[in-house]
């Protein structure tokens, strides 16, 4: 990094404040203080109670109540966040409730349940939320570490440039290519049609690249022959330096991917779950009380 | 001129714009096609073999083209080596991404018109973010939800009430637990209890097996029908039921506004599933007896009013009730017992008298106790003389009369001819060698066997051990038996009081009471209350409660008061070791208020299976 880069981090980070510290973790003191009071409530009425504490005692439903409230608000973030609004409501301030009020769902929810679990409908909403709740954490801690990773992999570099880069190293190799024979201009097709730059999402998550056609390509091409022509010869020799070049920008480009893979995998589970927790929320409020 | 070919090279522009159009003849009717710069036409890509193939005129508006390195080419979409083509017919070459399109020139000969398709479209910037086509966020929230929603809900909800007993029913994962062992037998019929959806479980659901009644034959049929492997048990109302909910007041506390809220929510707490509740976890209590019948086996029983809460100021809401308030133990109210007033007439009356006024049992009977139980008076010495042999040779006690019955809880009423025939005989005469005995129990049959009869027995003391005719004071003067056993000095004047319309004997019936106090139970089995075992210090022998030594009549009622009582229960264990709690299920319990309510779990389930219930 050059030291103009250092210098505008330096001041980023002293005016920067993320959703998570946001006002002082103002939300965060309001989860918790939910949490307490609620655990403490708990705690003093379960044992008054007359029938064993589940979520039909009173503060059963008022916590189960509270739990989906919470829930259905929480999933309202889908709505609000393309929702383009002025006034006190920050998307910044709702993001820091989302993740706090979402991390005390964990305790809310579970004194809902009085402790009482089994294999039904019920238990399959709790276990959706606590999906829901775990893969949001790990979006919290992928949001709040990753882009500096991304940063720190790519440098100054943009993610166009590296495509940039990518697409004319592969016309270089085509123009370099043209006096090859067959066997030489196959080794350069398959380093420029089949090389398959990011791949399926465990790809990109393990960054297994074993078999990438550039590096194949780049092993075939030195084990190619001495060519006949001096011309050919430059070419190969030409090519060669272009598909190592090109092995880096893949390599930097893959884990500039590897990282966003890391960064969004976690929506792929959160965003899914909370449709399968809404609809599981639904069937258990209302089968309840049809077979009240 | 001879045929020749006109090329016409088409290159897009990579910024877009109107193409570059470039065009040259190639000399001679052949030309070479490759990706080698010395072919006549150079297609520049790596596809393509530096000399690929030929091409030549074979007759007038005819082309044939030729690969020359063995690799094929395209030609109006088949792979092929060699073509012979018609350019009339404008057909089309490919080699590699090039294409030529072919038609017919000046002369016969062909234009050849040459454009690259890149079928290449660069990655943008989003090949950098996860691609799922399928498995996306989008459609997998929508399948997950809708799936969800209709094989947890709407499947359930619209075939619970269709699919009747199947074996698959969608309706129990809706369960939010097991239900008890002793309602096992219906875990996957929901709608066996849960009859109507959106309607909290009635108690008609419950009564159709448990509903209290002379006949309970259709009860227990319903809960064999249903698959149940214990007989129900039988649950009376503790009151009438519209009795039952004016009197009940609303709970103390957050508990009035759960049950305001779930009245008006139709989900009222005085049905039989607001104190039974099933499917939940029923802990056994720490330091429970190991040996006590597991608690799990029946629902969990939970209270939902105290008795207090009822019986406090209940003339506010009960008007016209007679039931004295018991807010605490403390206020208890003294003992009424339940005492025969007369005896006379096809049945019996009887009134609730407050015991502190000390109440007349107009019983029928003639008894002193004091007299039965004086150990120096003439009946102990009666009964010391008839010998162990006889069943006595000590003074009397309450045992030699009283005698407990199978459970120990209670006595077996009293014979006469078994408890009082030691002493009083109902000999009249002797035929043959033999005693004869009066009937004991029906007047007229007493009075059928004396008729036209003397008495034979000599003159002497009027009590006469068992084996001895009674004599009496009437056989000197030859009056009849019959008027002689009915008075005076007669075998049935001593203990039943006789009148006399004319010449006809009448006398009242004997109805001796079985409990004074109907509404209450008490257990003589427990050892602080006289029963067998050993009884921790400051329990009662029987004559601490009954007074029975100093009682000269059997219209006497003989049971003690609540103080008594109270010696125990209700006090703390540092002041008497005999100490107990002072619960109202002590004595009460909330179905059956005349028997205290039953130990936790009893009777154990195990007990009413139907094999061991028919081999009773």
């Amino acid at each position: 990094m050059t030291q103009v880069g250092g210098h505008t981090e330096r001041v980023r980070q002293r005016t920067h404040e993320g959703f998570l510290r946001h006002k002082g973790f103002r939300w965060a003191q309001i989860a918790t203080g939910l949490c307490v009071v609620a655990t403490g409530v708990y705690f003093f009425v379960a044992s008054r109670l007359a029938e064993p504490p589940s979520g039909g005692s009173w503060l059963g439903y008022l916590l189960g109540t509270a739990s989906a409230g919470l829930i259905v608000w929480l999933a309202c973030l889908g709505i609000r966040k393309r929702v383009i609004t002025q006034g006190h409501y920050s998307l910044k301030a709702w993001v820091s409730a989302h993740v706090y009020l979402g991390l005390s769902l964990t305790v809310l929810a579970t004194l809902h349940t009085g402790f009482q679990f089994g294999w039904n409908v019920h238990t399959l909403a709790y276990a959706l939320m606590m999906l829901v709740i775990a893969s949001g954490a790990l979006g919290v801690w992928a949001y709040a570490t990753l882009p500096q990773r991304l940063h720190g992999n790519r440098g100054e570099t943009t993610r166009k440039q590296m495509l940039d880069a990518l697409a004319s190293l592969d016309a270089q190799m085509h123009e370099a290519a043209q006096p090859l024979d067959r066997n030489g201009a196959a080794i350069v097709r398959l380093s420029i049609e089949q090389t398959d730059l990011g791949g399926g999402f465990w790809k990109r998550l393990t960054g297994s690249y074993g078999d990438c056609a550039n590096r194949r390509a780049l092993q075939q091409l030195r084990a190619l022959p001495s060519p006949g022509s001096a011309v050919q010869a430059e070419a190969l020799t030409k090519i060669e330096g272009l598909m190592t070049q090109k092995a880096d920008a893949l390599a930097l480009a893959r884990r500039q991917m590897g990282i966003t893979a890391l960064l969004e995998a976690w929506l792929f589970v959160h965003i899914p779950a909370t449709f399968a927790l809404l609809a599981a929320l639904i069937a258990h409020i209302v089968s309840v009380f049809a077979y009240w | 001129m001879a045929q020749t070919f006109r090329l016409k090279l088409i290159t897009e522009r990579a910024a877009g714009g109107d193409p570059i159009v470039r065009e040259r003849d190639v000399a001679g009717p052949e030309a070479t096609i490759g990706r080698a710069a010395t072919n006549d036409l150079v297609l520049a890509d790596l596809a393509v073999d530096p000399s690929h193939a030929k091409m030549r005129f074979s007759g007038p508006g005819r082309v044939t083209i030729e690969s020359v390195s063995g690799l094929p080419f395209m030609a109006d979409g088949k792979s092929t080596s060699r073509v012979d083509l018609d350019v009339s017919r404008h057909p089309v070459a490919g080699f590699g991404e090039y294409r030529l399109a072919f038609e017919p020139g000046e002369e016969g000969g062909a234009v050849v018109t040459v454009t690259r398709e890149s079928h290449d479209h660069p990655p943008s910037a989003s090949v950098f973010s996860l691609q799922a086509p399928v498995f996306g966020r989008r459609n997998m929230a929508w399948i997950l939800g809708a799936g969800i929603f209709l094989l947890c809900l709407l499947v359930p909800l619209t075939l619970s009430g269709i699919i009747g007993p199947a074996k698959i029913r969608p309706d129990q994962q809706w369960s939010s637990g097991a239900l008890t062992k002793a309602h096992s037998f219906l875990e996957s019929d929901c709608k066996s209890c849960h009859v109507k959806n959106f309607q909290a479980v009635r108690d008609d659901a419950c009564l159709t097996c448990h509903k209290s009644s002379a006949d309970p034959t259709p009860q227990f049929e319903r809960a064999r029908s249903l698959g149940s492997p214990f007989q129900p048990q039988l649950a009376p109302e503790h009151a009438a039921h519209d009795k039952l909910e004016k009197a009940t007041p609303l709970p103390a506390g957050l508990g009035a506004v759960s049950a305001v809220f779930q009245r008006a929510l139709g989900h009222p707490t005085d049905r039989c599933a607001s104190c039974h509740i099933e499917h939940t976890k029923s802990p056994t209590p720490e330091g429970a007896d190991a040996k006590a019948p597991p608690l799990s086996d029946k629902p969990k029983l939970v209270v939902v009013q105290d008795c207090q809460s009822c019986h406090s100021q209940l003339k506010m809401r009960l008007t016209k009730t007679e039931l004295i308030d018991t807010p605490d133990w403390n206020k208890h109210p003294g003992f009424r017992p339940l005492v025969m007033t007369s005896a006379a007439g096809a049945k019996p009356t009887f009134q609730r008298v407050a015991l502190n006024t000390a109440p007349q049992e107009r019983n029928g009977l003639t008894f002193p106790h004091r007299l039965h139980l004086d150990p120096l008076g003439g009946v102990a010495r009666q009964a010391i003389e008839l010998g162990k042999a006889g069943g006595y040779g000590a003074p009397l006690e309450c045992a030699s009369c009283h005698r407990r019955d199978a459970s120990g809880k209670d006595f077996v009423p009293i014979e006469m001819e078994k408890d009082c025939g030691g002493c009083h005989s109902l000999a009249y005469t002797r035929e043959g060698g033999q005693l004869k005995n009066l009937p004991h129990g029906e007047l007229q049959k007493v009075v059928d066997t004396l008729a036209g009869r003397s008495l034979t027995a000599s003159p002497g003391s009027d009590r006469q051990r068992p084996g001895t005719i009674r004599p009496s004071v009437f056989s000197a003067g030859g009056a009849s038996a019959y008027r002689a056993t009915f008075s005076r000095g007669g075998a049935c004047y001593d203990c039943h009081t006789v009148n006399w319309a004319g010449d006809t004997v009448q006398m009242a019936p004997v109805k001796l009471a079985m409990k004074y106090l109907p509404r209450g139970g008490f257990d003589h089995s427990v050892p602080e209350h006289g029963g067998p075992g050993t009884s921790k210090a400051g329990g009662f022998e029987c004559a601490d409660c009954h007074k029975a030594k100093t009682s000269d009549r059997a219209s006497d009622v003989l049971i003690p008061d609540l103080k008594t009582c109270a010696t125990c229960h209700g006090q703390p264990a540092t002041k008497i070791a005999a100490a107990d709690d002072a619960d109202c299920t002590t004595c009460h319990s909330f179905h059956k208020p005349g028997q205290a309510t039953p130990k936790p779990g009893h009777p154990p389930l195990e007990t009413l299976r139907w094999t061991k219930v028919a081999a009773r």
